[in-house]
């Protein structure tokens, strides 16, 4: 949550008063911040500048509908004061009510007509609403013509990502990685990973995410990112690490288990993998790939009956899950029972027809059932699917931007 | 306490120890012939054997070297070795008195008495024409190439003697790589490093193996086509031979490199069928091909059936396929897998280290690119020998324990499996690409009882290929097919070590000779070799 503290004019001891409470907030010394603020709010209730510190200061604690009253009251005492309109446009972000965050930034960008960083998050509310093309003119307008604008240009790289513009996509982020490398922004660091990982820009997302380590040290959602940018590049090595550093930062986290699990098993140690995936099975409302790895593992161990049962979980909770209806066939292969695997890998190869495990599958199928022809024109297909590059089944599960400002 | 350490040393772990040149006097070294241009053929070599070639009961040491090619012209003549085993730990170098230097770019060698006059012969295969040395029983040999016509032109891996049609003559496989000569040498370079490395064999066409038949007066006739080998070219390492369907006719297991590998049943009357997709050993996840290279046979895990393994390159682990009957195989690598993650395999053998009775499996690995440490991580040029324990239903890693020399790094190749020393536990010897090779006596093997047999065919092939030896030691009964060839380029002493563990007897030996004769041993006496001679039973 940014701390938006200028604007409305006050004498100038209630202005330094409230300028050293915002100073104690940046230095997270939240207490005696709260209890100045509470001294201040005392003796005026509707102090607008109070309010939106305290608002600040509860966004920060995660009581969000608490910051979103303060935040409003004081837009109410002062409907010229930007500052608590951003606030209050970053915290409806944060609560994915962009449509809600577009109103108080077009306001804000009344008041403000040049400000690009409004702009910027602007574009960025109207790019969570969908609206391409206005989060469009709301970027160029920030770039003025240059390109020298991280945001903006991070934005239109979201944008060419939406609508399948590899290429371009691929030329923003790669001049937003030029201007990014003595950023001192983790988060916009964080969301630039996040966006190259979609594109397989795999080494520039890794270095933002490094970068972004070092700036704020142990952020889970940064080593999750991390880890899955090495598993990207495929080195299984350097994922285990920091999925494990993951895990002992935060041992209940079920995106570390299964990650920590997934690498574990592509490394065919099933033992640990299991252990890992197990735990993360236990969780409230656990992932359908975590029934389809440990209904993997199972295969590996030669239990292809518990197999079925998992990967039959991870269907039920997730229909169209292809790869496990491709292991389905598997195990029911691996069990002889080709009836069933038939039927399963038909289904699978409906549902993406570009995956060459399901052509391999029923090319292994059609072989033992002595049809030679249609295992060849099967492998055909894998061949052509490979050269393609189509295929894998790697988890990639990101979590939202933790701080997004 | 004096006899809990007593007890300790007898059950401890049994160690490989290298015997230095110094002592073994085995000076060869292997000259890999690397040059800038990064021939292929100078990457993938070369082989080994263990084999007695003047039958003093004593293995003998051959080695196979580079030599002038198409791409290569030596500064001096390279040859192959031949070392003489002197039965006191030294080795002399014999290899001009008996003519088997080679003097082509060597890949492997296969040792096997072709035309059964009970002297071993030598097949030693070669980038260009293979060379037949017939044994002449005086200590020379003589090349019969020409006239047995084998020289199988081409790119030649590995070799691997078996009657296929068990008429009682050894026949020949032959595994053909790919279709090379210099100008077929494509550009791979990295251009951050400016140099070329070796390229995949991914970029080469494939060639069919050619099948031999042995046609018992000194020649072979091509049976390739016929037999239906020739209709499946590949990029061809290594070959076992082996039973996977237990009807008593050999069949023939081949790893490809970056293509599937090839599984040929023996269907009777000269005919094999490829049938590799369907048992599931062609192919890795998601029907990709990995990079098969060293390959053995043995059934692991004692459920009468022959399982199968193929080590790959880094990154694609290692398969150990387990029959699962009906010509239909699982890949349970178990741990052998993660501790063969980053590795490239080559020579292998299933062979019984501890003499507990049952197969353990040794696996020599080493890059093939010299420079893959600049282009990947974690994955070196040389690589560690790995040993891994058979715990009834799978492996472990016991290298750690097993000696310094797992803690040493080598470019190896060839790996073949004997006992040197006679003291009745198996030796290893490796081939090492571009570096001298490895002898590695068994120390502690042998603290386990015993027996050992040297199989004399008098109407089965020569080598035994084929035979079932069964042996009861109490209650546990084991079975042990003998395969034809496997591993990497190499050929292994023909003697079979039959593990008693810690029983003071072994109640009974069975054999099974291909041509149906059934030999039954008693009274057996523990911690020797001795002979059986089919028909004829025990010759002590």
């Amino acid at each position: 949550m940014a701390l938006v503290v200028v604007q409305p004019v006050y004498a100038q001891a209630d202005v330094a008063r409230l300028e050293q409470i915002a100073t104690l907030i940046r230095d997270n010394k939240i207490i005696q911040a709260e209890k100045d603020l509470s001294t201040v709010l005392r003796a005026n209730p509707n102090q607008p500048i109070a309010l939106n510190l305290l608002g600040t200061i509860r966004a920060k604690q995660n009581r969000l509908a608490e910051a979103e009253t303060l935040f409003t009251k004081a837009v109410d005492q002062q409907p010229r004061y930007s500052g608590a309109r951003m606030n209050l446009a970053f915290l409806y972000l944060q609560k994915r009510e962009p449509a809600k965050a577009v109103v108080q930034l077009k306001e804000v960008l009344l008041l403000e007509p040049t400000n690009t960083e409004v702009m910027v998050v602007l574009g960025d509310a109207h790019l969570a609403t969908g609206a391409l093309e206005e989060a469009e003119r709301q970027y160029l307008d920030a770039l003025e013509g240059r390109l020298d604008n991280a945001g903006a240009l991070l934005g239109l790289a979201q944008i060419s990502r939406a609508k399948g513009e590899i290429k371009e996509t691929t030329l923003y982020l790669t001049r937003v990685g030029t201007l990014i490398t003595d950023s001192k922004s983790p988060e916009f660091l964080y969301k630039f990973a996040s966006i190259a990982l979609q594109v397989g820009m795999n080494d520039a997302a890794k270095a933002a995410l490094e970068n972004a380590l070092k700036l704020r040290p142990n952020e889970p959602a940064y080593l999750l990112a991390l880890g899955v940018a090495w598993l990207r590049k495929g080195d299984l090595f350097e994922a285990e690490k920091v999925f494990r550093h993951l895990i002992q930062l935060q041992p209940a986290s079920e995106p570390a288990q299964v990650h920590l699990g997934y690498v574990l098993l592509n490394q065919k140690k099933y033992d640990e993998a299991q252990l890992w995936l197990e735990k993360s099975a236990r969780s409230a409302s656990p992932m359908p790939e975590v029934f389809y790895y440990l209904g993997l593992v199972a295969q590996e161990q030669n239990d292809d009956a518990k197999a079925i049962q998992l990967f039959e979980k991870a269907v039920q909770k997730l229909p169209n899950y292809a790869h496990a209806r491709i292991a389905l066939g598997s195990s029911y292969i691996k069990l002889r029972n080709y009836p069933r695997a038939k039927e399963e890998l038909e289904t699978a190869v409906k549902l993406d027809p570009e995956e060459p495990k399901a052509h391999y599958n029923l090319a292994l199928l059609y072989a033992r059932l002595k049809d030679t022809a249609r295992a060849q024109e099967e492998m055909r297909l894998v061949e052509k699917l490979k050269a393609k590059g189509a295929g894998g089944d790697g988890v990639v599960v990101l979590p939202p931007n933790p701080n997004p400002r | 306490m004096r006899i809990v350490i007593l007890v300790l040393l007898i059950v401890g772990g049994v160690t490989f120890e290298e015997v230095p040149p110094q002592t073994s006097k085995i000076t060869w070294t292997h000259n890999n012939a690397q040059s800038a241009d990064r021939q292929l053929p100078e990457t993938v070599g070369a082989g080994c054997a263990f084999l007695d070639y003047d039958n003093d009961g004593w293995m003998d040491v051959y080695f196979v070297n580079s030599g002038p090619s198409d791409f290569f012209a030596p500064i001096t003549p390279l040859k192959n070795a031949l070392y003489r085993n002197n039965g006191n730990g030294t080795f002399t170098d014999v290899t001009d008195r008996a003519g088997v230097a080679g003097g082509k770019f060597g890949m492997g060698v296969a040792a096997a008495d072709f035309d059964a006059d009970g002297f071993v012969d030598l097949y030693v295969t070669n980038y260009g024409a293979n060379i037949l040395y017939r044994n002449n029983g005086n200590g020379t040999f003589t090349d019969v190439t020409d006239k047995a016509g084998v020289a199988s032109p081409g790119w030649s891996t590995c070799a691997t003697w078996f009657d296929f049609d068990n008429d009682g003559k050894l026949d020949l496989f032959v595994s053909s790589f790919v279709f090379y000569d210099k100008s077929q040498n494509p550009l791979c370079t990295d251009a951050t490093l400016q140099r070329r490395y070796y390229c995949v064999p991914r970029l080469f066409k494939p060639t069919p193996s050619r099948l031999y038949r042995n046609t018992g007066n000194g020649t072979f006739a091509d049976v390739s086509r016929e037999s239906g080998i020739a209709d499946h070219p590949g990029k061809s390492f290594g070959a076992v031979a082996t039973d996977v369907n237990n009807d008593g006719l050999m069949d023939l297991f081949v790893a490809n490199d970056t293509m599937p590998n090839f599984l040929f049943v023996n269907k009777g009357g000269g005919k094999f069928e490829e049938i590799g997709l369907g048992a599931g050993v062609a192919y890795g996840e998601a029907g990709r091909p990995r990079s098969g290279m060293g390959v053995d046979a043995a059934d692991y895990d004692g459920d009468g059936w022959q399982d199968l393994f193929v080590a790959n390159i880094d990154h694609e682990f290692f398969s150990l396929y387990h029959n699962d009957k009906e010509l239909i195989f699982t890949d349970q690598p178990g741990e052998i897998a993660p501790s063969t993650h980053l590795l490239s395999g080559w020579g292998l053998k299933f062979f019984d280290y501890d003499n507990d009775g049952d197969p353990d499996l040794f696996l020599v690995n080493g890059h093939p690119d010299d420079m893959i440490e600049s282009r990947i991580p974690r994955v070196r040029h040389r690589e560690p020998l790995l040993l891994f324990e058979n715990t009834g239903r799978g492996f472990k890693d016991v290298s750690a324990n097993s000696g310094a020399v797992f803690g040493k790094i080598f470019s190896g190749r060839g790996m073949a499996v004997g006992d040197f020393d006679n003291d009745g536990d198996a030796d290893v010897l490796t081939s090492n690409n571009g570096e001298p090779p490895l002898l590695l006596r068994n120390q502690g093997g042998n603290k386990n009882n015993w027996v050992g047999l040297s199989l004399v065919a008098t109407k089965s092939n020569s080598a035994a290929v084929g035979a079932v030896i069964t042996w009861q030691v109490g209650a546990v009964k084991r079975t042990r097919l003998r395969t034809g060839g496997g591993s990497y380029l190499s050929s292994h002493d023909p003697r079979e070590i039959l593990g008693a563990g810690a029983a003071t007897k072994v109640d009974s030996i069975e054999i099974r000779w291909p041509s149906g004769a059934t030999d039954r041993l008693t009274n057996v006496p523990l911690n020797k070799y001795i002979k059986v001679v089919e028909g004829a039973g025990q010759s002590r």
